[in-house]
């Protein structure tokens, strides 16, 4: 059992709000965020996704970034959600400089990438891009747009990159080498990784169907969350009230293949039971989980059966909020903790879109439809599983 | 709280200096070049032909390495798989990335993409061991390998694990080189750009071990003073000053502008502290911090600082038998590491 971890702020963009009041309101009016393509210029307009409804140039405005300095989409939308996020956490510019900075992103500057590429070979016309490409880039963009950090790490485990991010912030806060942690993820929609998990073929043409026994793949979504973490000290020192605690957390390797998951849920297993564990609490006092749930063939019957086997004939409600928001792969765990937060907050089940069908007829999850709790909730898990079994969990508390 | 500090087990390289051996202590080859690929072992003999056609060369470069060091280390299973790298499979990426711009949306095929995400070098080797622990992987440039070691070393201090295979791996294509050549990042003035992977094996047990790892800070855009502090502080804890340290490895590469970066702070160590460098036999790249670990580590276990790595000729012959070695690395002048090993012979 580790120490626990308080959260003092928290931020997040993505398809169903720019903020966590909009946030919330979408997911209490069951409104989706996923529908035809409208920013990203690709050819494949058959996939629904979940943008951020704003254009590169109107986020910049809304930051009030000069035009004509390089950016990517992805650093944008991070540095929008780390605003509110430090905002809400009331800490200054003038504090970052004790302050860590941990940020999870796969795909990075590809976005700029991808529309330069050739003349990055051939010419000289777009240069400035190459420097914006790699994942370090990203988070020093937003580390520099905030006036620098007192460090600033990158974390790339694909679709579990966030939740890493929040994992690595608290172990160094729980070992005493920092007292306040930012972190969570980025990551925007590119054609680089629209065209990959096409190639794949784990996209839907439809809006995706987590848990459901007609769920045909995935809709991909983008947007950045970030969380602060701060030692019990520290926030008390600072005066500042936690919204929620990190209670314990669970990373594990499913070590069965590049992309796919293991049909018994081996590393979602032991990154949730790894989770409650270091929480110090029991499998029946999780009162939610926020699934990873992709609404691909694989995912949801891999990580249905980890739940299964590990609450046995007490499975919480469950729901995937990726019916809501598309995945937003690297941020989608930094996402998915604010959503957690939110509803520890305001004390509703997030519920999981276009659901109708039970995957077995006998034992399976029935995901949440009803936002209504029908008990308190303290206690919820999140989810995270990216390529090659990175499978990581997060347990978090109401604040008390 | 339990304060364990982590002892390098085992560690192994595939660089442009001849692969999985010491013999660049003694005899490092010099390339006349600014560009070199790594030399590779003959893969073949640790894998079966199936597997390495699967694989990209640099996930072949880090399986090896990896096994290497479960082999020396005799740990089939570490609680921690932490990787660090730059770009991940960058041949990879730029398959996929130049079929899709050249070829259009509809002819591309997965392998590149599957093999074109960072995490797939360390998740590969959990699949291949069928290690189902802590995995996890750093892509912050030019220190990438050092954050992945701070993550094992948060971890150890925390008794979280009691093992971890920790490294870093980078390719640099042909066209990537110039790329990272057109933006400053390698190959300026004096400097090589070369390849570099790197795995090292870290237990809670001293037994057989080469080094111990005394700790690890990461800093960005550190003022003069900050890192004074920073320094002070690392040593402070491991109960040293900068007279104790016998040798400073840093990662002084022939590129002047972030040289000077390096010359600024040296101007505090005291001269009789010699001052190595490894990047002018090994090359640059972003997974070059972890052969500076490596060649550190080395330096210990054998309590011989090799004449090549000397940066002063006039220091040459000093630092005999080194005890505690700090390793200084800066990126770009904007992200710092500091590591410090001390040796264990004669324990």
């Amino acid at each position: 059992m580790g120490k626990p971890i308080c959260v003092t702020g928290a931020g997040t963009i993505s398809a169903i709000g720019i903020n966590k009041e909009q946030t919330l309101a979408s997911l209490l009016s069951k409104k989706s965020g996923i529908g035809p393509l409208r920013y990203l210029n690709t050819e494949h307009k058959e996939f629904p996704v979940g943008e951020v409804k704003l254009s590169n140039e109107e986020m910049a405005s809304m930051l009030g970034i000069q035009p004509g300095i390089p950016q990517t989409r992805t650093s944008l939308m991070g540095m929008l959600a780390l605003k509110e996020a430090l905002a809400e956490a009331n800490v200054g510019i003038e504090m970052l400089h004790d302050i860590g900075f941990i940020s999870g992103t796969t795909v990075g500057g590809m976005d700029q990438s991808e529309q330069h590429y050739i003349d990055f070979l051939e010419n000289d016309k777009y240069n400035q891009y190459i420097a914006t490409h790699d994942c370090g880039a990203c988070s020093e963009m937003i580390a520099d747009y905030f006036g620098g950090f007192a460090f600033v790490s990158t974390i790339s485990t694909a679709c579990s990159s966030a939740a890493n991010a929040i994992i690595s912030a608290a172990n160094l806060i729980r070992s005493g080498e920092a007292e306040i942690v930012v972190a969570g993820g980025c990551e925007c929609l590119t054609k680089f990784h629209l065209n990959g998990f096409n190639s794949l073929m784990i996209l839907d043409t439809k809006p995706c169907r987590p848990f459901d026994a007609t769920r045909k793949g995935l809709n991909l979504g983008e947007g950045a969350a970030y969380i602060v973490l701060e030692s019990a000290e520290s926030a008390r020192n600072r005066g500042v009230t936690p919204i929620a605690m990190l209670l314990g957390y669970g990373n594990a390797c499913d070590a069965y293949h590049q992309t796919a998951s293991s049909p018994t849920g081996e590393g979602a297993y032991m990154a949730m039971a790894e989770a409650i564990a270091d929480a110090g609490m029991k499998a029946c006092e999780v009162d939610y989980i926020n699934a990873h749930g992709t609404g691909t063939e694989n995912n949801d019957l891999s990580e249905g059966n980890a739940i299964l086997r590990l609450f046995g004939s007490n499975v919480p409600p469950v729901s995937s909020t990726k019916s809501f928001t598309g995945h937003t792969t690297s941020a989608s765990g930094a996402i998915e903790a604010v959503i957690c937060i939110l509803a520890l907050q305001n004390q509703f089940l997030p519920v999981n879109l276009n659901w109708s069908h039970p995957i077995n007829k006998n034992g399976a999850i029935i995901p949440v439809t009803d936002s209504r709790p029908l008990r308190r909730l303290n206690a919820v898990l999140c989810n995270s599983f990216g390529f090659g079994g990175n499978d990581s969990s997060l347990l978090f508390t109401k604040s008390c | 709280m339990l304060r364990v500090t982590p002892y390098i087990k085992a560690i192994s390289q595939i660089s442009i200096q001849e692969p999985l051996t010491d013999v660049w202590m003694s005899n490092p080859h010099y390339y006349s070049e600014k560009y070199a690929r790594s030399v590779n072992p003959n893969f073949k003999e640790f894998m079966s032909l199936a597997e390495s056609r699967r694989m990209g060369k640099l996930l072949k470069r880090a399986l090896v390495t990896s096994l290497d060091v479960i082999n020396r280390s005799g740990i089939p299973h570490p609680d921690a798989i932490i990787m660090g790298t730059g770009l991940g499979c960058v041949e990879s990426t730029e398959h996929f990335l130049e079929a899709l711009c050249r070829d259009g949306e509809h002819l591309l095929k997965p392998t590149h993409f599957m093999q074109s995400t960072h995490n797939t070098i360390a998740s590969l080797i959990g699949i291949h061991t069928g290690t189902h622990g802590y995995n996890c992987t750093y892509s912050h440039r030019g220190i990438s390998f050092d954050c992945a070691l701070k993550d094992a070393f948060t971890q150890f201090r925390l008794g979280n694990i009691g093992s971890a295979l920790v490294g870093s791996n980078d390719e640099v294509s042909p066209s990537y080189y110039v790329l990272l050549k057109k933006i400053g990042l390698v190959g300026q003035d004096e400097e090589i750009c070369g390849e570099a992977s790197m795995a090292a094996m870290l237990s809670d047990c001293s037994e057989g071990a080469l080094c111990r790892l005394a700790g690890v800070r990461i800093l960005y855009r550190p003022s003069m003073k900050n890192l004074r502090n920073e320094l002070e502080h690392m040593l402070d804890e491991a109960g040293t000053t900068y007279v104790g340290i016998d040798a400073i490895v840093t990662g002084i590469s022939g590129n002047k502008a972030n040289d000077n970066f390096y010359l600024q702070i040296l101007q505090d160590v005291p001269e009789s502290v010699p001052v190595l460098w490894y990047k002018h036999i090994f090359g640059e790249n972003y997974s070059a911090s972890g052969i500076g670990f490596y060649v550190a580590v080395k330096c210990l276990q054998f309590g011989i600082i090799p004449q090549s790595l000397f940066y002063h000729t006039s220091q040459v012959g000093e630092g005999t038998a080194p005890r505690k070695i700090l390793i200084l690395n800066i990126s770009e002048g904007k992200n710092y590491s500091l590591i410090l090993l001390e040796g264990t012979c004669g324990k």
